[in-house]
């Protein structure tokens, strides 16, 4: 039995004084769609890049495709895909011309090359505009042929940095599709999101990270059961948030809601609701608004960050924790992807 | 892990010299087709230059008869090689700011997570820099020749001086690279546009260093440009001669294999700090 195709040990990095990756572990098996879930500057990142080869750990080891990061970095290359957010795609070569560079970097055979990149540009959808330049392409073309790019060597594990951020949900539905069915084809992918619809949907187990650490780990069903009680979410009148407390926390552990709601996890199930208003009401506490959500990977995730990572703003800032590598300025004269 | 669809990783994929060479040729080309398809960033390179030299010729057209200036039928065929080594040096420039904005967007990290040949990243672009400026001064030489741009070396001479130029590019282009390298930022290469300029205007580019007196002449002496652009002149000048050949090989040559040295070395630097 071959090791797993990713395998991190206590992965580490430091930008000078900053922590953006504090100790992670990981190991994806052979055949898996996993998701690394957070929020900007959490981390997901750094940790791709240093899985991808691209940056070096500070301490701790990892093993792709069977290969040392640092030790077989070569080896690592040549065995995996990689699509990253912040890494442009020219816009000044046409689709065709991108594949044949990236065909020559793998050192595919001049022979098979242009098969091979005739394939992939079937596969996502783009022979009709292999010889346009990239610059006329849309947000969803420019991600395809990112994706096909990444699989011009025909890789058995393959990292998606945040493959579908600033994508319209058509252009989402298609890249998850195909995602899906490299993954059925045998490909172990890896991906970073900030979506939880995303990881939800397309990842056999997750990882959220926070603050550079995993904080939870697990099939997204198990994780969502693991949060157990559904979550009560009420609007009140600010003045009376605190008598609502009050109230809320009699009837199971408070959760963080949206801006200016108020969550608790329902202990007795969502049959406590008639009573929980009733208390609310004998408090003088006036409900403006009410909902019961079954347990999402948000309260998964709020559960074990202690804030929302969509529609909220108790987000700890970007910045806080992950830096941007200094290369990474969000502007060019040539335009990004 | 299944292994069918490793198949073209694991037999076809080579590893070679043979490769590494496809992939600078590859990226070459890559650089080469951005600056043509991107007519506005490369054009002032060239047309700023004979800009420079027309109204050079009719500004100092009259000091050709002064002390110590060489014998010349026109300024512009002093000029010439004060031309190349201008727009080469611009052109180097946006050469080495494209290799700064491939680390800033990204380009970079592209060519990093694929089993490159880190030499052939640098030598890609230079190489894509060195074409454009056989090209630049195969144009510059072209353009003046019929305006009394006299060159008294003929043909070989111009192969000569297209080589010299190219060599000059390259000297310059792996300087301006290993700035790109080190900062990864494009600003801080263009930010070296007015150093360039004030080291051409102390140079010999517009003025024979034989008119220079004092300080000026100290500077002007120790400047390498004044040693690229005298090269080229003495082709122009003396005809196509083994010592003015060598002059204007050689000494870009000496200098870009330094140039390459340091630019080589703030590439592994930098493939190190990642």
């Amino acid at each position: 039995m071959t090791s797993s195709p990713i395998i991190a040990e206590n992965l580490v990095r430091h930008f000078g004084d900053v922590q953006a990756v504090k100790g992670i572990n990981l190991e994806i098996k052979a055949g898996e769609i996993f998701g690394f879930l957070g929020p900007n500057g959490a981390g997901k990142s750094t940790a791709v890049r240093m899985l991808t080869t691209l940056l070096r750990p500070t301490s701790g080891t990892a093993r792709v495709a069977g290969y040392d990061v640092v030790k077989d970095a070569d080896m690592v290359r040549r065995s995996i895909g990689v699509a990253l957010q912040d890494a442009a795609i020219d816009p000044l070569m046409t689709g065709a011309e991108l594949l044949a560079l990236q065909a020559v970097l793998y050192g595919i055979p001049q022979s098979l090359m242009k098969k091979r990149s005739d394939e992939l540009l079937e596969r996502v959808g783009l022979t009709a505009a292999a010889s346009r330049r990239v610059s006329t392409y849309s947000g969803g073309m420019r991600r395809r042929l990112d994706l096909a790019l990444s699989l011009i060597h025909q890789p058995t594990v393959l990292f998606l940095d945040e493959p579908t951020t600033g994508l319209d949900p058509m252009s989402r539905l298609t890249l998850w599709e195909e995602v899906r069915r490299l993954n059925k084809e045998g490909t172990t992918v890896m991906l970073t999101t900030q979506y939880l619809e995303e990881a939800d949907q397309l990842a056999d187990r997750i990882a959220i990270i926070d603050h550079g650490k995993i904080v939870r780990e697990g099939r997204p069903v198990d994780l969502k059961a693991g949060v157990g009680a559904p979550t009560l979410i009420i609007k009140t009148h600010a003045d009376q948030e605190e008598r609502a407390k009050a109230v809320l926390e009699t009837f199971g552990d408070l959760r963080p809601g949206a801006e200016g709601a108020l969550g608790v996890g329902l202990r007795g199930g969502a049959a406590q609701v008639t009573e929980v208003v009733r208390k609310l009401d004998e408090s003088g506490v006036h409900v403006q608004h009410l909902e019961i959500n079954e347990p999402s990977l948000d309260d998964v995730f709020a559960e074990a960050t202690g804030y929302r990572l969509e529609g909220s703003d108790n987000a700890p800032p970007a910045g806080d924790n992950g830096v941007e590598e200094p290369d990474k300025k969000k502007k060019s004269r040539r335009g990004r992807k | 892990m299944t292994s069918t669809t490793a198949v073209l990783s694991q037999t076809q994929v080579t590893r070679s010299p043979a490769t590494a060479v496809r992939q600078t040729v590859a990226l070459a080309k890559r650089s080469t087709l951005e600056l043509f398809r991107q007519p506005a960033t490369v054009l002032p390179s060239m047309i700023f230059p004979l800009f420079f030299a027309f109204l050079g010729n009719s500004s100092f057209g009259g000091t050709t008869s002064l002390p110590g200036f060489p014998k010349v039928s026109s300024y512009l065929q002093f000029q010439l090689a004060g031309t190349i080594t201008q727009g080469v040096l611009f052109g180097s420039v946006t050469g080495a700011a494209a290799l700064a904005t491939d680390i800033e967007n990204g380009f970079f990290d592209r060519l990093l997570a694929a089993p490159t040949s880190r030499t052939s990243i640098l030598f890609g672009r230079l190489a894509g820099s060195v074409l454009f400026g056989a090209l630049e001064t195969a144009v510059f030489i072209f353009v003046l020749l019929p305006f009394g741009a006299d060159v008294s070396a003929g043909i070989r001479g111009i192969v000569a001086m297209i080589v010299s130029g190219a060599l000059i590019s390259l000297a310059v282009g792996a300087l301006m690279s290993s700035v790109a390298l080190k900062t990864g930022s494009s600003e801080a290469v263009q930010g070296t546009f007015p150093l360039l300029f004030i080291l051409l205007f102390f140079s010999s580019a517009f003025f024979p260093r034989e008119t220079m007196s004092g300080v000026y002449k100290t500077i002007a002496g120790l400047n390498p440009i004044s040693h690229l652009v005298e090269g080229l002149r003495a082709l122009s000048l003396e005809g196509f001669t083994a010592s003015a050949t060598a002059r204007a090989i050689l000494v870009p040559l000496a200098i870009a294999i330094v140039a390459l040295l340091i630019a080589n070395r703030q590439l592994r630097s930098r493939l190190k700090s990642h």
